[in-house]
């Protein structure tokens, strides 16, 4: 908390000292009445933001989970994909916003589209490694105790991958949240993105900082209640890692 | 002559970078019904190898191994492993952890529960059932180990070295529940080790292996009354025939 008190004393000073005009750096007491005046845009533009990320990150959750185990468990499917995840990953999604734009034009497809994309990698890479590192003894006991391979990956992989990917679902969730506002910058007419960028347009700037504080907020809670979710699912950890 | 565990002219060849590793040659053994077979060795000897084997967890190379009357392409119904470091699932209760075997071979719920409720009294783990394997110390999860082997009712019990990581207490005391346990179920059980001493207490027999590559090198029987007294002389007398028979090297402790 001490650098973010320190950044707000900082600002503030700057204010008083005026090195920008003031249309230009609003005072923080200005910013906090902005929250008041626009209260009702923003939290209508935050949800229409929370809402493509929810869709397109469950999606990729959808996708990327069963696809991932079983990547992880089959090495034959794991060569036949391996070169493929190398290349799509390594494009940023959001140089995907001009050909999602042709293709879905504007509004919450291209969005949608996005999120997926950029939250799809993390979480199949975070559950294929997370496969992989499973204990070797616990794939013998299940191979001696001849389990069916449904109850091997529902009872044994899936849940020894579950911590790796509760990790490859924060980084999804960052990852998304960070898309949604450039993709809303450019590609669609709603959410904060689109709402700061609406704001330097008009001028109100205390709505471009408005905003970036509700995005930086929401990116944190995101986070933080996917650890609280790990920390949760993953008690039977406790002991055996440390942090 | 009829055995029940039945390894014949087995041999074990890896692929290894270097070329081609031979851990295992010419394995002829037998174990009969009720018996308490050790398989003696120094590390590297392939006796851990052979025990997989025989758990149908690994091919072999050449040779066959007949398990129950039938020769054997993967586990068999009638064996169950325990592994040294106990291949407990951690995500799992020690209920759920004993229940897996049963599990896997679709036995319904109320069973299961009842049958892994009887193992959990014999290895002396009631009150433990909601516990994770994290929270129990080396022993205990052993015990779990154990009591989820004996589960399915094996008719032979195979253990990879299933005490080589606790303390020398620890052990001794597991050591004797094991024979407790034995002679209670009667089962068959193939046991792994590279301690002279523990041989030497638990078997009926100890099958002494030999490194590169890994051969049978001495079958020696153990005939002295149980429980056995480390400081008595028959026992030292076998222990100094096996130190013999394991070469140069001596036991390892």
């Amino acid at each position: 908390m001490v650098p973010l008190l320190g950044l707000l004393v900082l600002w503030q000073v700057v204010v008083w000292a005026e090195v920008y005009p003031s249309v230009l750096l609003p005072s923080p007491g200005k910013v906090a009445g902005a929250f008041g005046q626009w209260g009702g845009t923003i939290a209508a533009n935050a949800g229409a933001s929370l809402l493509r990320v929810l869709v397109g990150v469950s999606l990729a959750f959808a996708v990327a989970v069963p696809a991932g185990l079983l990547i992880g468990r089959y090495p034959a499917l794991d060569r036949l994909t391996d070169w493929s995840v190398q290349i799509f990953r390594a494009v940023p999604p959001i140089s995907l916003i001009p050909l999602a734009m042709l293709f879905f034009g504007i509004g919450d497809t291209p969005a949608i589209v996005l999120i997926f994309l950029s939250a799809l990698w993390p979480l199949l890479i975070n559950t294929i490694f997370g496969v992989r590192g499973i204990e070797r003894t616990l794939l013998k006991v299940a191979m001696a105790a001849r389990a069916g391979e449904l109850l091997i990956l529902r009872d044994i992989i899936l849940p020894a991958a579950t911590p790796s990917i509760l990790t490859g679902l924060r980084l999804a969730i960052g990852g998304g949240w960070l898309t949604v506002v450039t993709a809303e910058m450019i590609a669609v007419k709603s959410g904060l993105g689109y709402m700061i960028l609406n704001a330097q347009m008009t001028f109100r700037t205390e709505l471009i900082f408005a905003g970036i504080i509700v995005i930086g907020a929401i990116g944190l809670l995101g986070d933080q209640a996917v650890r609280l979710l790990r920390a949760r699912v993953c008690r039977w950890q406790d002991g055996l890692v440390s942090g | 002559m009829s055995r029940f565990i039945e390894c014949i002219g087995v041999g074990k060849t890896y692929a290894a970078k270097t070329g081609p590793v031979e851990a295992l040659r010419g394995i002829d053994i037998g174990c009969s019904e009720g018996e308490f077979v050790c398989l003696l060795g120094l590390s590297g000897c392939g006796k851990s190898t052979l025990l997989q084997m025989i758990a149908g967890l690994e091919p072999t190379t050449t040779g066959q191994i007949v398990v129950a009357g039938r020769e054997l392409d993967g586990p068999s119904p009638a064996t169950s492993i325990v592994f040294q470091d106990h291949g407990l699932f951690p995500w799992m209760t020690v209920q759920r952890n004993v229940e897996f075997n049963l599990k896997a071979r679709g036995v319904a719920r109320a069973e299961r529960a009842a049958r892994a409720g009887e193992m959990l009294a014999l290895t002396g783990l009631e009150g433990f059932a909601e516990r994770y394997p994290h929270e129990l110390s080396g022993g205990m999860r052993q015990r779990v180990g154990i009591a989820r082997a004996l589960t399915t009712k094996p008719r032979a019990l195979l253990m990879d070295e299933p005490f080589g990581a606790l303390d020398a207490q620890t052990r001794g005391r597991l050591q004797g529940e094991l024979l407790d346990i034995w002679e209670r179920q009667r089962t068959t059980v193939l046991f792994v080790t590279h301690s002279i001493d523990e041989a030497i207490f638990l078997a009926d027999r100890i099958l002494v292996f030999t490194p590169r590559p890994g051969r049978l090198s001495a079958d020696v029987a153990v005939e002295l009354e149980r429980p056995r007294d480390p400081r008595s002389s028959g026992f030292l007398e076998i222990a100094r025939a096996l130190r013999d028979a394991l070469g140069t090297e001596g036991g390892s402790e």
